[in-house]
């Protein structure tokens, strides 16, 4: 469990976490989720006491990290892949990250068969490729057979046999009553992987709800209508919550009505209706429209014409969570 | 997606085994681990004792030709008005006499054994590990320090004794029983050790091997030398100059005191004070820093 009280991080005039709280429960895969900057990194460095929070605080299973005994029975962590000495085999980094707990070599053997490290153990960490140095990562994190993992970004560099390692281990360790906390900039890997989400952009958490309330939350019943006379239905149906927007002449998208309301008024109204679609999110769209506002470093479209609300207009049928 | 997992979790704690939990003797052991484990690490320790014999036992074939040159009356005049240095009593350094280089070498060391830990991201995951900081540095430094000792007093005895046989051609040789001598091998080791500290402390606080490196060369080397240019301006430089780290280590291994320099001991506490100031304040300025 880890539990975030009012966190925050500044570094000179810049927030980089701003007075965030949530809190992550054992049992179930928490993702973290936000675009490069967001915060997330900083939020895991503070978690694990390696950063100091300008306000705030953050315990994981009922107190500081650095005030646990034994902190990596506690909490494992992945923060980055190579923070490892590069003349150091991988054996002899998790040799001496063991001996600081007293954890014997046996359990150094266990985690180096449980990541599929046993060919690379004895070489040095400088030729590993990045995937290899996240399960080194991975393994460092499971010396202690804690009851918290935190991974920052643990598929980055990691093969597609590796992706599917990682998602199962995570959903594993929660199946086993863990807090598990991921952080990534991927949704696609979250909608796999995480039963809830925080969301976070500039430093500020912008969603924190089980994974289908995200998706639900930003899909109000949205509908594709191709219509020959689209103007006769919209005045109809206007009212509360109701929006709509043009997209072709006969081509239209309404947020907040139903398709069988829709149908009637077309029914009442004489307008010919070809296409009626319910539109359903994907969790990918959900994250752009939640963090939309919310990005550091936005691309801008080369072309003149795309206007910046492009995203929230791109049809998705196709694009099923 | 998660059917199959939210399904009774069961919360039960994995409970630190009694045995397992963070020891300063385990740390101690883990930064054991870390130095012994790093071949670069190995072969510098090696090669400082090697350079350190080597350096002694051209100190002491010195020391028996200038004696010869003595004896023969071939000395130049010059040479020989020169200085209390009669080569009997300047052969007792001969143990120490590798210093100078051993201790640019164990500077080196202590740096690049901790600010490699931030030049590759290491110092996060032993941080992580020992998440009080403090221990995981004083582990270090008592381990490098360790070190640093065993390589001046080996050198030293090693000196000592195959440099006997080339003094003692020219009735050179000393006992070890004579003044001064035995705790001036004692000492090569100390002031090895004192600088690891000192080193250590700078690599802590600049975090950077190349800053780390040269702030300590800046310390005992050239520090020394702008004293010494500087002391025509006011006898106050001279006196304080005695204290510099280097200066005073220097001291621990002299074997006859001149007049007005500190004695062994005293040099020893003087670079000793140091040594804690400079650590302290690496481990006050750890503590705040984010790491």
């Amino acid at each position: 469990m880890i539990e975030a009280q009012t966190l925050t991080k500044r570094y000179g005039a810049k927030t980089a976490v701003d007075s965030i709280s949530f809190t992550v429960q054992p049992g179930k895969v928490t993702g973290f989720l936000g675009p490069n900057g967001a915060g997330k990194s900083t939020t895991m460095r503070m978690i694990m006491g390696l950063d100091n929070p300008s306000g705030g605080q953050v315990i994981v299973n009922g107190r500081p990290y650095a005030k646990h005994k034994a902190p990596l029975h506690e909490v494992g962590a992945l923060l980055d892949a190579k923070a490892v000495h590069t003349k150091r085999s991988a054996y002899n980094h998790l040799r001496a990250m063991a001996a600081t707990h007293g954890i014997p070599n046996s359990r150094v053997n266990e985690v180096i068969e449980l990541t599929g490290l046993g060919a690379v153990a004895k070489k040095r960490v400088a030729g590993f490729s990045l995937g290899m140095g996240q399960r080194l990562g991975i393994a460092v994190a499971l010396l202690g057979d804690p009851q918290t993992v935190i991974f920052d970004e643990p598929v980055n560099g990691l093969d597609p046999e590796g992706v599917q390692w990682v998602r199962h281990l995570a959903r594993d360790l929660a199946a086993e009553g863990r807090t598990v906390f991921l952080s990534s900039h991927l949704m696609s890997e979250m909608a796999l992987t995480a039963d809830h989400l925080i969301v976070i952009g500039r430093g500020r958490i912008i969603a924190d709800a089980p994974i289908q309330d995200i998706i639900d939350g930003q899909s109000k019943a949205r509908v594709r209508v191709r219509a020959d006379r689209p103007q006769d239905l919209l005045g109809p149906l206007a009212g509360d919550g109701v929006s709509s927007q043009v997209l072709e002449p006969e081509l239209l998208e309404i947020t907040g009505v139903d398709p069988r309301r829709i149908a009637e008024t077309a029914l009442r109204t004489g307008v010919l209706v070809y296409e009626l679609t319910p539109l359903q999110l994907s969790l990918e769209d959900a994250y752009m429209q939640l963090t939309q506002a919310e990005v550091e470093y936005q691309s801008h479209s080369l072309s003149p014409t795309a206007p910046d609300t492009t995203q929230l207009t791109i049809p998705v049928e196709g694009r099923r969570p | 997606m998660s059917a199959q997992t939210t399904t009774s979790p069961s919360p039960t704690r994995h409970a630190p085994r009694p045995s397992s939990g963070i020891t300063f003797s385990r740390v101690l052991r883990s930064e054991w681990i870390k130095v012994t484990t790093v071949r670069s690490t190995v072969i510098l320790i090696a090669s400082t004792v090697l350079v350190m014999v080597g350096l002694a036992l051209l100190g002491a074939w010195g020391y028996a030709q200038l004696a010869q040159s003595i004896n023969d009356g071939s000395l130049p005049a010059d040479l020989q008005a020169q200085g209390p240095g009669s080569p009997a009593v300047d052969a007792l350094t001969t143990p120490s006499s590798g210093l100078i280089f051993g201790q640019l070498l164990i500077a080196s060391l202590a740096v690049v054994l901790i600010a490699s830990e931030w030049a590759t991201g290491m110092i996060r995951s032993t941080m992580v590990a020992v998440p009080g900081r403090t221990p995981a540095l004083l582990a270090k430094t008592v381990v490098v320090a360790a070190v640093a000792f065993l390589v001046g007093l080996l050198s030293a005895l090693v000196s000592y004794l195959i440099a006997q046989p080339i003094l003692g051609s020219q009735d050179l040789d000393f006992a070890l029983t004579e003044d001064g001598v035995l705790a001036s091998i004692i000492n090569t080791g100390t002031f090895l050790a004192l600088v690891a500290v000192i080193s250590m402390s700078l690599g802590i606080l600049l975090r950077n091997t190349a800053g780390g490196v040269v702030t300590a060369v800046g310390i005992f080397f050239v520090l020394p030398v702008i004293m010494q240019l500087l002391s025509g301006l006011a006898d106050w430089v001279t006196d304080a100059a005695r204290f510099l780290p280097g200066e005073a280590g220097n001291k621990m291994v002299a074997v006859t005191a001149s007049e007005g320099a500190l004695t062994q001991l005293q040099g020893g506490l003087v670079m000793g004070a140091w040594a804690l100031a400079f650590l302290a304040a690496a481990l006050i300025v750890t503590k705040k820093r984010d790491v």
